[in-house]
């Protein structure tokens, strides 16, 4: 299967590591990612701008895919969530789909909406499936206690998205589970990380950013999983702006699910771009490994299959 | 003598345009006020100082590679688009070649190889195929211009003038050449300068020339016999053949060769030669002294650019320099628009309708603004706009050719401007986010953010301040009408973080969520675009998401934030 890969703007200027990870581990399952240099903006940064210039970016992204016969595979929620909206809006509303085509016909492209839409962890957890993921792996953690953060844009609003239930998600934490860690229940889970503020109102995208950290850390968690690669920055890069090297304040290091599932599927930490995020110290990747061992438990499961 | 002068004349114009252009880069540059110009002296020596201390160290290394690498191969056109490459390569390397072994023959040329002949191979055929790989890159620069143009390729006047130049020095060179072939007046020079007297075996000869090199057939109705061609080949070959092969190798000017004769059915053969040496004469030395007035000054710019990258790989820590690096940058753009093909915002420009949402066309002007010469409100306010409306996906800088810092030239830019005083609404947006984590000048951004908010607080009623009862508004045809079913349970306002995150949430975000339902609900918008509460709203759809009747509470914001910065923008210009 081979996907047209939409990166977004964030990702290959900032968050390399995301995509090397994501192609890295989707290829072990012969799932392609194919990048696509003509893709531009999802259109989100304007959203608090004119509507229109925020749908019209995604709509030449999936006439793109649409010329290309592919389907688009995203990693970054807001990206995920433009794409969606556009293709929701473009469905009700013929007349700006034909007033937007006009334009995209100027580049002969044209927007029909044969292109599908579909986040990296809904092709893992429907076209791999969790049982396959196992089966694959050659490592396993052991107490590992890690807090997920969804990200607003892929569960809400859920009849945009079509992403998961969106008051109990579980395709997520399904997935996590196949590596071993522990993905604790904690208050911020399903909340937001302050980016859609960040430049527009700081001081209150940085309460909702810090009320996240210490909410996770009271839980119990020694590293956070953003989903989004919004709430990557947030962790990765604003957690630092905002510490004004305070002594004694533990950082929250951030640990990418396609890092975690890539240890586990014996994939070399280098190519998963570990040390790349920027909270992460050389002795917390050394403290990572040590809790990778054979996927002990599962095998049991194995077996029990074959018996049966 | 008159081409002395002439000569002389383009020489003086164009050291003149140089010494400008190269003052430009010590003299201007943006700087934000929180990092203020420093003078053109130590501007100079702090250039002077990186240069040379770039030569006496390790970077010597970087700065051979990168002379091979980005100079000689042009890698990074080659990276992005090869028939770019292709075409950039040919013109570069034919004109290049050109200069050097035929307009500068007695320089290089010459003392380089004893036996140097202008009508001798390879030299003949050289200039040849280097003019046709000129004209080759022009072909293909102009097809591209033409076929990217709905890619929003933007081309000025002064691009076309560029290109057409080129094409009017090498075709009217190759005119010529092909003029002096076929011309009689011409070929009895030539005769006479071998000393060749018997008028038998120079109408030989003639015939020879005829049949063999281009040369009209003035003095032959009908084809020269064959034995008085061969006559004439022997003739060639003792007379001849020492200092001119044949004109077959010039291949381009012989094919030209034989349009001549209508020229010369007008002007007469030896008033068309003068005439097509003139204007290939003129067009060089126009070239010349046009040169660093146009982004043909790239020739030189580029070069340094990309040096200038290759060593230091976009870190410079010298303020004085970061300038100098800004104006050198500016110098070598060549509004190639590489930059506004790959830019991610290029869609925005569609909407918004602003060139300056284009890279490349926020380089050309910021030379202006650098230069102090754009001083309208106007232009400045969309170029403002323009800054914004970027996602810093910072793919211009990764593709640009002549290795320019577009990226830290829009972020000075960008604080640069706001420094005069307009306020940028786009700047509540989610554009102002890559801007918030790289904290480039905070304090600036801070500043700018509370005019624009200022603005907001005058331009719209508040809930604080009505001292009568909230009046029934007048607005009709609110698009998204899901308001209409919220029958004020307050659950939207009881699980937003924004709210929760208030001792005071009334005081702070002047509305709450399901306030701002029910002003909607009464008809008055205006109250409703006025509250702080639409702006501190994260998004994050969890109102949405728990509201029991299904209203739309996080799409609402956003339309009302888009209708307030419309109705701002406009008061702002009117
Ligand atoms: S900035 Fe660079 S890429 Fe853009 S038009 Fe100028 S030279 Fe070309
Ligand atoms: S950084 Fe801005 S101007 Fe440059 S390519 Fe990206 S969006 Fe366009
Ligand atoms: S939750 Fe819905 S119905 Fe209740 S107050 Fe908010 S908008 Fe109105
Ligand atoms: S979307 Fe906005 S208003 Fe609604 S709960 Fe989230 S922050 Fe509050």
């Amino acid at each position: 299967m081979k996907y047209a890969f939409f990166q977004g703007c964030n990702i290959p200027i900032r968050i390399q590591q995301y995509a090397t990870s994501t192609t890295a581990v989707l290829a072990k399952f012969g799932i392609e990612l194919e990048v696509v240099p003509t893709f531009n903006c999802c259109g989100y940064p304007a959203r608090n701008v004119d509507e229109k210039a925020y749908i019209l970016p995604s709509v030449r992204n999936l006439a793109i895919a649409e010329k290309r016969g592919q389907d688009i595979l995203v990693i970054c929620n807001c990206c995920f969530a433009s794409l969606q909206k556009a293709k929701n809006v473009m469905s009700k509303n013929a007349q700006l789909m034909e007033e937007l085509n006009s334009i995209l016909a100027k580049e002969d492209l044209h927007y029909s909406g044969k292109a599908e839409v579909k986040h990296y962890l809904t092709v893992l957890y429907q076209e791999v499936g969790t049982e396959k993921i196992k089966a694959q792996r050659v490592n396993a953690f052991t107490d590992l206690n890690i807090a997920v953060i969804q990200g607003c844009h892929v569960l809400r609003p859920r009849e945009i998205t079509h992403f998961d239930d969106s008051f109990v998600p579980r395709i997520t934490e399904e997935l996590i589970g196949t590596t071993g860690v522990k993905s604790l229940d904690w208050q911020g889970k399903l909340e937001c990380c302050g980016a859609a503020l960040a430049g527009i109102n700081n001081d209150l995208s940085h309460r909702l950013l810090r009320e996240k950290i210490t909410g996770a850390q009271a839980a119990g968690a020694e590293y956070i999983t953003p989903i989004c690669s919004y709430c990557h920055l947030q962790f990765d890069t604003t957690q630092q702006n905002i510490r004004n090297g305070a002594a004694g304040e533990k950082l929250l290091p951030v640990l990418l699910f396609p890092q975690l599932l890539g240890l586990c599927l014996g994939i070399d930490e280098k190519a998963l771009g570990i040390a790349s995020n920027s909270t992460i110290a050389t002795e917390d990747i050394n403290r990572i490994k040590s809790l990778l061992g054979p996927p002990t438990e599962e095998k049991k499961k194995k077996k029990a299959k074959v018996a049966a | 003598m008159t081409l002395n002068i002439l000569f002389g004349f383009s020489a003086v114009v164009c050291l003149i345009g140089l010494i400008i252009r190269l003052s430009i880069w010590f003299s201007q540059g943006m700087s934000p006020p929180a990092a203020p110009a420093a003078p053109v002296g130590t501007r100079m020596t702090e250039a002077l100082k990186a240069v040379v201390g770039s030569f006496f160290s390790a970077k010597i290394f970087l700065i051979i590679k990168s002379v091979f690498v980005d100079l000689l191969f042009q890698k990074r056109i080659f990276d992005k688009s090869v028939l770019r490459w292709i075409a950039h390569t040919l013109i570069f390397s034919g004109f290049i070649l050109l200069l050097l072994m035929h307009a500068l023959h007695s320089v290089v040329t010459e003392p380089l190889f004893k036996d140097y002949q202008s009508t001798l191979n390879p030299y003949l055929f050289l200039r040849n195929l280097f003019g046709l790989m000129v004209i080759l890159g022009v072909v293909i620069a102009i097809f591209r211009r033409i076929t990217l143009k709905p890619q929003r390729l933007k081309t000025y006047a002064s691009d076309w003038t560029a290109l057409i130049f080129l094409l009017v020095i090498i075709l009217s060179g190759m005119l010529l050449e092909g003029s002096k072939m076929a011309s009689q007046s011409t070929f009895q020079r030539m005769v006479e300068d071998v000393s060749l007297s018997d008028e038998e075996e120079v109408k030989a000869l003639e015939a020879f020339w005829v049949q063999e090199n281009g040369l009209a057939p003035t003095n032959f109705q009908t084809a020269p016999p064959a034995e008085i061609v061969a006559k004439g080949k022997e003739i060639n070959g003792d007379y001849c053949m020492d200092c001119h092969a044949s004109n077959k190798a010039a291949f381009a000017s012989f094919t030209l060769a034989k349009i001549s004769p209508i020229f010369f059915a007008v002007f007469g053969d030896a008033l068309t030669v003068k005439l097509l040496w003139y204007l290939h004469i003129l067009a060089c030395l126009a070239f010349l002294a046009w040169l660093p007035f146009s982004k043909m000054f790239h020739i030189l710019a580029a070069p340094v650019s990309l040096l200038i990258k290759g060593v230091t790989g976009d870190q410079i820590r010298e303020p004085a320099n970061i300038l100098t690096r800004q104006m050198i940058g500016l110098s070598a753009c060549t509004h190639c628009g590489s930059c506004s093909l790959e830019c991610s915002s290029n869609m925005f420009f569609e909407t918004f309708q602003n060139d300056f949402i284009l890279p490349s066309e926020k380089v050309q002007y910021l030379k202006k603004i650098a230069a102090g010469k754009e001083t309208d409100p106007a232009v400045l306010k969309q170029m403002q706009q323009g800054l914004y409306v970027c996602t810093s996906c910072d793919r211009c800088t990764t593709v640009c050719p002549s290795g320019i810092n577009l990226k830290e030239l829009f972020v000075s830019s960008r604080y640069t401007l706001l420094k005069e005083g307009m306020p940028e609404t786009t700047m509540l947006s989610h554009f102002s986010f890559p801007l918030a984590l790289a904290q480039n000048f905070v304090d600036d951004h801070l500043q700018a953010l509370k005019k624009v908010t200022d603005i907001f607080i005058k331009s719209f009623q508040h809930l604080a301040d009505t001292s009568s009862p909230i009046t029934l508004g007048t607005s009709k045809g609110f698009g998204n009408t899901t308001f209409r079913g919220c029958f004020s349970c307050q659950r939207c306002t009881n699980i937003c973080p924004v709210v929760r995150s208030y001792d005071d949430p009334v005081e702070a975000l002047g509305m709450l969520p399901h306030q701002i339902m029910f002003s909607l609900g009464i008809g008055n918008t205006e109250l409703a675009m006025g509250s702080q509460m639409i702006w501190s709203c994260s998004t994050c759809y969890l109102c949405q998401e728990h509201c029991p009747n299904q209203v739309e509470l996080t799409d609402i914001f956003y339309s009302l934030k888009n209708s307030a910065l419309k109705k701002v923008e406009t008061g702002v210009h009117s």
